[in-house]
């Protein structure tokens, strides 16, 4: 007689993998379908990305194969430029504001979504427009008719631009940025809360709990790693962040709404200093690094 | 998959990559004999491109029968050709920001020494010697400027009028009328950096131009002295001043541009515009026959202000350059386009609907501002009037042409001067640590060098 364990050891045998010619050629075609992804990743992703590294401890110009090592003098350079401070300042008010405003009212919008079945999806769809707009035209539309000093909404209100101060030039950048992105926030959310499920939230209203407390201890645990997930990809989003500032202020006025995306450009594009632009690059990527790092050792913690 | 369809698809595969392959073969020939050349230029607005294809593509083209010209639009223009020509690749004739730029490229081997085709066709007899010279590196020709500029004052004669105003004379009065705008609710005068940062460095040249000089500015540029020498650092001061003062477009000169700042001109919200002589380019949407007010725009050299200075004095720049990519397979045929655009014919018919972008630099810039209508009239007259100074030596320097890439840049940060952030001596100094770099590198264009 088999016992259990001899059972399923005989089980096990019974399905263990394929060997000899079948087995290398299921090998084979399975490498053979995962090239295409890692032979795009190498070539965009991986060699770029070393050549980064190599290049931040390098003079190079961007044009041309004139270049000189340099050791750290990027990195020093860089580190004593005050507009470097101002950007790395930048960009952690970036990321506060965003791990902040976009996300409470996200969160606040999917709720009150949740609870609403009729036109729910239209109201997904309205919230979500401006998030698949190109960023160029969501600029202009704000530059045109909301901060416009001549004709904009501002100029109607007897306002200054803020776009035009060197105390509201970044706030007004991260502000139309956080209006395009909260709208995604909105959906992803929903979507999440929408997967809790009904036995529990149906027990925590018999239970007697209001409102508040079903979100807090019900909807809030349930959608802990979406909220996680969409956290590290605003700390990495915030210091890649570029597009809004460029096409909104440039950085100006006086460096006051730089960031290290727009430092980095002037540098490689303006001033042919892509070592430097390179090592700001990689500066911009730490912070990214850190963040995913962060992430796995959550994540990690939470399935022990 | 049956044996049928699997002959379908590979045929399909073979089909496209035969078409894409085709895509990426040498430059084609547009038509029997003849050899494609390449001009990427900037993403000019309709009418202007229309100019173009008429006067220069369809000129060029039908002026000779070897080569078929090309030219792409793009807003983007200098950062494509930076890539393009960093991978040996890129149009025939480059299209630059201007002989400092050109001199970057000509330092890494991407330009063609171009001083054969000088001799050839006589480029140094006919172009303005400081501007041919400005696109030699080591004595050696890689670009020319297409065009020479100014930085002036366009102003509304019917805001003056209304103002009960003349069109002033000197700096006094310049300011005087500034202040008599501002008092009436208007603008002092409209102009600004939106979109695009490097705006600033016309209003710190202009201000170095005109109270240092543009022999000091000369002597910094070979080094004699530094950038903190105290005319320029007073140059910087005054600038800084100025912005204080609400001259250059009051609080909202971050958020106006120049095609804004003429538009509000043209709406009598202020009597002034400073700027580039390219701007006329731009008056042209708004100061038209159509419009029956093409009369009231007007356009002045700045008053000259340090009275050491002779008057009128001028702030000179370029508005782009041209050279010969050294990885070109026509050469030849790129010379003869930059050929073509160096005539006195070719000036007159773009300066016929395009005023602002074609002041060739020609020696003998032989137009007639009453053979042109519109904007091209005053545009002539200010250009034929720039060369005036410029052959008489009285000019400053323009940073985006002259000045190499970094320190130009650098330049445009000037509005942390403006704006309180640092001061004009800290701001000169990391200018005067950058060129030095820079100089260092050789990367700094030679410069022709003024009387004053």
């Amino acid at each position: 007689m088999l016992t259990i364990a001899e059972g399923q050891r005989v089980r096990t045998d019974s399905v263990a993998p394929p060997r000899g010619s079948l087995f290398r050629r299921r090998n084979a075609i399975s490498y053979l379908l995962i090239a295409p992804a890692l032979v795009l990743s190498i070539v965009i992703v991986v060699i770029p990305g070393i050549l980064t590294l190599l290049l931040a401890f390098t003079n190079w110009s961007g044009i041309g194969l004139n270049i000189k090592l340099v050791g750290l003098q990027n990195f020093q350079d860089i580190l004593a430029d005050p507009v470097f401070a101002t950007s790395l300042m930048n960009n952690l008010k970036w990321l506060v504001l965003f791990l902040t405003i976009p996300a409470i009212i996200g969160l606040i919008t999917a709720t009150l979504l949740l609870k609403r079945k009729r036109m729910r999806t239209l109201y997904q769809v309205i919230y979500l427009m401006p998030y698949v707009l190109a960023p160029v035209v969501n600029a202009l539309i704000w530059m045109s008719i909301i901060y416009n000093p001549n004709g904009g909404v501002v100029g109607a209100l007897g306002l200054p631009a803020p776009t035009a101060s060197t105390s509201g030039s970044l706030y007004a950048a991260a502000g139309v940025d956080m209006w395009h992105f909260w709208g995604f926030l909105t959906v992803v959310y929903l979507g999440a809360m929408r997967q809790t499920p009904i036995d529990q939230v149906e027990a925590a209203i018999v239970d007697g709990a209001n409102g508040w407390k079903v979100f807090r201890h019900v909807y809030l645990p349930s959608i802990r790693p979406t909220l996680l997930l969409m956290g590290v990809m605003t700390v990495i989003f915030s210091f890649l962040a570029f597009d809004y500032v460029f096409l909104l202020t440039q950085g100006g006025p006086a460096h006051s709404s730089e960031v290290m995306g727009t430092y980095a450009y002037a540098f490689a594009f303006s001033s042919f200093e892509f070592g430097k632009a390179a090592a700001v690059g990689l500066i911009m990527s730490f912070f990214g690094l850190l963040a995913s790092c962060l992430y796995t050792w959550i994540s990690r913690r939470d399935l022990k | 998959m049956n044996r049928r369809r699997m002959r379908l698809v590979v045929a399909a595969v073979c089909a496209s990559a035969a078409l894409a392959m085709s895509g990426c073969g040498a430059s084609p020939s547009a038509g029997a004999d003849r050899q494609t050349l390449q001009l990427w230029f900037w993403g000019a607005p309709p009418q202007q491109q229309q100019t173009m294809q008429k006067v220069l593509v369809d000129g060029f083209n039908n002026s000779q029968s070897k080569y078929t010209l090309e030219v792409t639009y793009n807003n983007a223009v200098d950062k494509n050709i930076q890539v393009a020509l960093s991978a040996d690749k890129g149009p025939d004739v480059v299209y630059g920001s201007g002989p400092a730029f050109a001199s970057a490229y000509a330092a890494q081997g991407k330009l063609e020494d171009m001083t054969p085709y000088a001799k050839k066709y006589g480029w140094a007899d006919r172009i303005l010697a400081p501007m041919y010279e400005s696109g030699t590196v080591n004595g050696k020709l890689y670009s020319l400027p297409n065009s020479i500029e100014d930085i002036g004052v366009f102003y509304n004669k019917k805001v003056l009028a209304k103002l009960g105003l003349a069109v002033p004379k000197t700096y006094a009065d310049f300011v005087g009328a500034m202040d008599k705008a501002a008092a009436a609710g208007m603008y002092s005068s409209v102009t600004g950096d939106q979109g695009w940062k490097p705006v600033n460095q016309n209003y710190v040249s202009l201000f170095m131009s005109q109270i240092a000089g543009g022999k000091t500015m000369y002597n910094a540029l070979q080094g004699k002295i530094p950038w903190t020498d105290p005319s320029i650092v007073k140059s910087v001061e005054d600038s800084a001043a100025f912005y204080q003062k609400g001259y250059l477009g009051g609080k909202d000169y971050a958020t106006l541009n120049f095609d804004q700042s003429v538009q509000l001109l043209s709406q009598e919200k202020s009597p002034f515009f400073i700027g580039p002589t390219l701007a006329f380019q731009f008056a042209s949407n708004y100061f038209n026959d159509a419009k029956g007010n093409t009369d009231d725009l007007g356009y002045m050299p700045f008053p000259t202000v340090n009275p050491d200075l002779p008057s009128p004095y001028f702030t000179l720049g370029t508005t782009a350059s041209l050279s010969i990519n050294a990885a070109s397979k026509n050469k030849d045929g790129a010379a003869e386009v930059i050929d073509y655009m160096m005539s006195d014919s070719f000036a007159k018919d773009m300066n016929k609907s395009w005023p602002g972008y074609w002041a060739v630099p020609l020696k003998n810039f032989d137009l007639n501002a009453d053979d042109y209508t519109g904007l091209s009239k005053p545009f002539v007259t200010a250009m034929k009037n720039t060369i005036q100074g410029v052959n008489d030596g009285n000019y400053g320097f323009f940073a985006g042409t002259f000045f190499p890439p970094a320190t130009a840049t650098a330049f445009s940060d000037v509005d942390s001067v403006w704006l309180g952030q640092t001061s004009a001596t800290q701001f000169l100094s990391t200018i005067d640590s950058t060129f030095k770099t820079e100089k260092a590198q050789g990367l700094v264009p030679p410069v022709p060098e003024p009387k004053h």
